[in-house]
């Protein structure tokens, strides 16, 4: 079981990673499941609705990545690396670390790219739906020189995409060095097995 | 050739450890900036348009949701009870009721590991001590429980449909008769398997009983009615059957059944609703709920992170013109529809052994699909041709997931599992030919319901 059971500060942001995880699935099926009663009850429709649950989904998946990594659930082909000596398996598996590493930070620099303009220059670029939250009216004086937004603006939903990558760049070297300190000696997950087998046991009791 | 590099560096990653998604993802941010003049900015973009651009993958969290309510162990037992009493007592009867129960939970269930592990480690038990082999019981498992990706609702087709642009209610109609038919396949084949064996054979338990657990099945079941009934009625999208669905199994899981959530008793029976009304609102905040709220999104993020590489290596392979390069070259060397057929198993198979199923979707499809379209093969044909490839390739080491997961709920070695399967693979190879060369079995359900299909490309 994955499921947060170590105390101290590595229990608590499990904990807080879990239940974001949790917090944004359950959000965004009932964001879709209200739009139905809406739609077939009440006669009318949530407008933003879809964009929302949308979004919602990209935040749960790209910030879960870098949950991920942490808890080497990721699925791989470990036939190969399986088969192989401990030493040269430490070496292979690092190989392979490095080649994730290069791979969180090209899309580091990628997001930030892509995130950055949404921010500066077109930061009046608005979602399609979403109504802009009273509480992060204060960008209005920030970014765009203090014209109200009606909806939400890009460069929040997309915001995602550089806060997740610096956290997936920052989980894949944690886990390089633990597999460098020999803490940890896989980076990938043996084909859910493990875990659907925890789950199997635990149903058993 | 450049492509060749490609997918050499995507195999190479693979080998050495890094987790799929990462292989993906990597070789196509390589090989853009090596051989084209892309922008990291805009691989970022195309990370971020799986979620933005592909409003049908949004029905893949909602139906593993619906799924994990229903993965409760109680939900499995009562359809296997169910199973036992319509075809027990036929010989071998316990082992065709294992494939009875894998058909009936895939339709709970858009996936195959999560079928062989709800079903698997109730029936396996079971079947073993009534005399079978643990070798029979484990290969029948492995194989019935592949029917999870091919009766609907199924993951893997949301993802074909996403990757072809083809409706997913067509592609989950199509999958029903095939769904059925392979799992007639199975039973005819445990049957002779269990006279030449003499296997055993449970009590007939009467009409009684099956109406009983009928009554006591049908609220699980009646999730599938949910999604198919308003796919077709026009109630609901599919992303919205998913989500309704998820919230029917909540209630069902928390309120019927009681299987978890503040009704739950792990002592005895469970709680009626009236002697704990309080429970109407704790539900919503109790640690049961929190934990498949939190299984579902997890088993999201890990298949959707490799979707949306998948996506990316697929974005790098249209815009180099991959596609209509390799249609041109199959259409010159003057390949039929037969022979085509038969390359395109082949490569299904071959990759199906080391792919996650739904990354080699994502990238296959958008390969094939365009030859097919020329060929005038039926699409939503060849998106059944490609599940039950996706289904053998399960099956089939290195990479087959319910290989893996079979090991570990009958707890034996995954040699000794791939052994076991290697009969019943036999009967799925049949069956794959059977479907690939005779359409009519995957087209007939919805060109019936539907009408026929407007084929734009």
């Amino acid at each position: 079981m994955s499921e947060a059971s170590k105390g101290g500060v590595s229990g608590i942001i499990d904990h807080i990673e879990e239940s974001i995880i949790a917090i944004l699935m359950g959000a965004m099926t009932l964001i879709t499941f209200a739009n139905v009663v809406a739609r077939y009850v009440l006669n009318s429709n949530i407008l933003w609705a879809l964009e929302a649950t949308v979004f919602l989904f990209a935040w749960m998946v790209l910030l879960g990545v870098s949950y991920g990594v942490k808890k080497s659930l990721h699925l791989g082909v470990d036939v190969m690396v399986g088969a192989l000596a401990p030493a040269t398996r430490k070496i292979v598996t690092l190989i392979a670390v490095a080649c994730c590493i290069a791979y969180a930070v090209l899309m580091l620099i990628g997001s930030w790219d892509y995130w950055y303009p949404f921010v500066s220059k077109r930061a009046w670029l608005e979602t399609d739906d979403i109504p802009m939250p009273f509480f992060l009216r204060f960008f209005e004086g920030w970014l765009n020189e203090g014209e109200v937004y009606e909806k939400m603006p890009r460069f929040i939903p997309y915001a995602v995409l550089p806060i997740s990558m610096a956290l997936l760049t920052f989980r894949f070297l944690q886990a390089g060095w633990d597999i460098y300190t020999g803490k940890r000696n896989t980076l990938i997950a043996g084909h859910e097995a493990e875990e659907e087998l925890a789950q199997a046991a635990a149903k058993e009791d | 050739m450049e492509v060749a590099i490609l997918f050499a560096m995507v195999i190479g990653l693979l080998f050495i450890g890094v987790p799929i998604a990462v292989a993906l993802g990597l070789s196509s941010i390589i090989f853009l900036l090596v051989y084209s003049d892309g922008s990291l900015a805009s691989i970022a973009q195309t990370l971020f348009n799986a979620f933005e651009g592909h409003f049908t993958l949004l029905a893949i969290p909602f139906f593993i949701l619906a799924s994990t309510f229903m993965s409760t162990g109680g939900v499995a037992r009562r359809i296997i009870r169910f199973a036992i009493a319509v075809v027990g007592h036929f010989r071998g009867g316990l082992a065709i009721a294992s494939v009875f129960a894998c058909m009936m939970f895939a339709a709970l269930s858009g996936s195959s590991p999560a079928t062989v592990v709800a079903i698997g480690s109730i029936v396996i038990a079971g079947m073993r001590q009534v005399g079978y082999t643990k070798d029979f019981a484990a290969g029948v498992i492995c194989n019935a429980g592949t029917l999870g990706i091919l009766i609907p609702p199924s993951i893997v087709m949301v993802v074909y449909a996403a990757a072809t642009d083809v409706s997913v209610g067509r592609m989950f109609l199509a999958g029903v008769i095939p769904g059925l038919l392979a799992g007639f396949m199975l039973m005819v084949g445990i049957y002779v398997a269990a006279v030449w064996k003499d296997l055993p054979a449970q009590p007939w338990a009467g009409w009684g009983e099956i109406f009983a657990s009928a009554r006591d099945a049908i609220w699980g079941l009646l999730l599938i009615v949910i999604i198919l009934g308003g796919i077709y009625g026009g109630i609901f999208t599919p992303t919205e059957a998913a989500a309704v669905a998820a919230v029917y199994a909540f209630f069902i899981a928390n309120f019927v059944y009681r299987d978890m959530g503040p009704l739950a008793n792990p002592d005895g029976d469970p709680i009626p609703v009236l002697r704990k009304p309080q429970s109407l609102l704790t539900v919503w905040f109790h640690p049961d709920t929190k934990h498949t709220l939190f299984e579902a999104g997890k088993l999201t993020i890990l298949l959707m992170f490799i979707i949306a590489n998948a996506l990316i290596l697929k974005h790098v392979l249209t815009e180099e013109r991959i596609p209509q390069m390799i249609t041109e070259a199959m259409l010159a060397a003057g390949f039929g529809p037969i022979l085509f057929l038969v390359v395109v198993n082949i490569i299904l198979l071959i990759g199906g052994q080391f792919m996650e199923p739904s990354g080699l979707l994502v990238i296959v499809a958008p390969l094939v699909f365009p030859i097919a379209i020329q060929l005038g093969i039926d699409p939503i044909h060849l998106g059944i041709i490609m599940v039950v490839n996706m289904e053998i390739g399960m099956i089939t080491p290195p990479v087959g997931l319910n290989l893996f997961v079979t090991a570990g709920v009958a707890g034996m070695s995954v040699i000794n599992v791939v052994k076991a399967a290697l009969p019943w693979v036999g009967i799925m190879f049949v069956f794959l030919i059977l479907v690939t060369y005779v359409p009519i079995i995957s087209t007939w359900l919805p060109t019936l319901l539907m009408g026929p299909e407007i084929i734009t490309r």
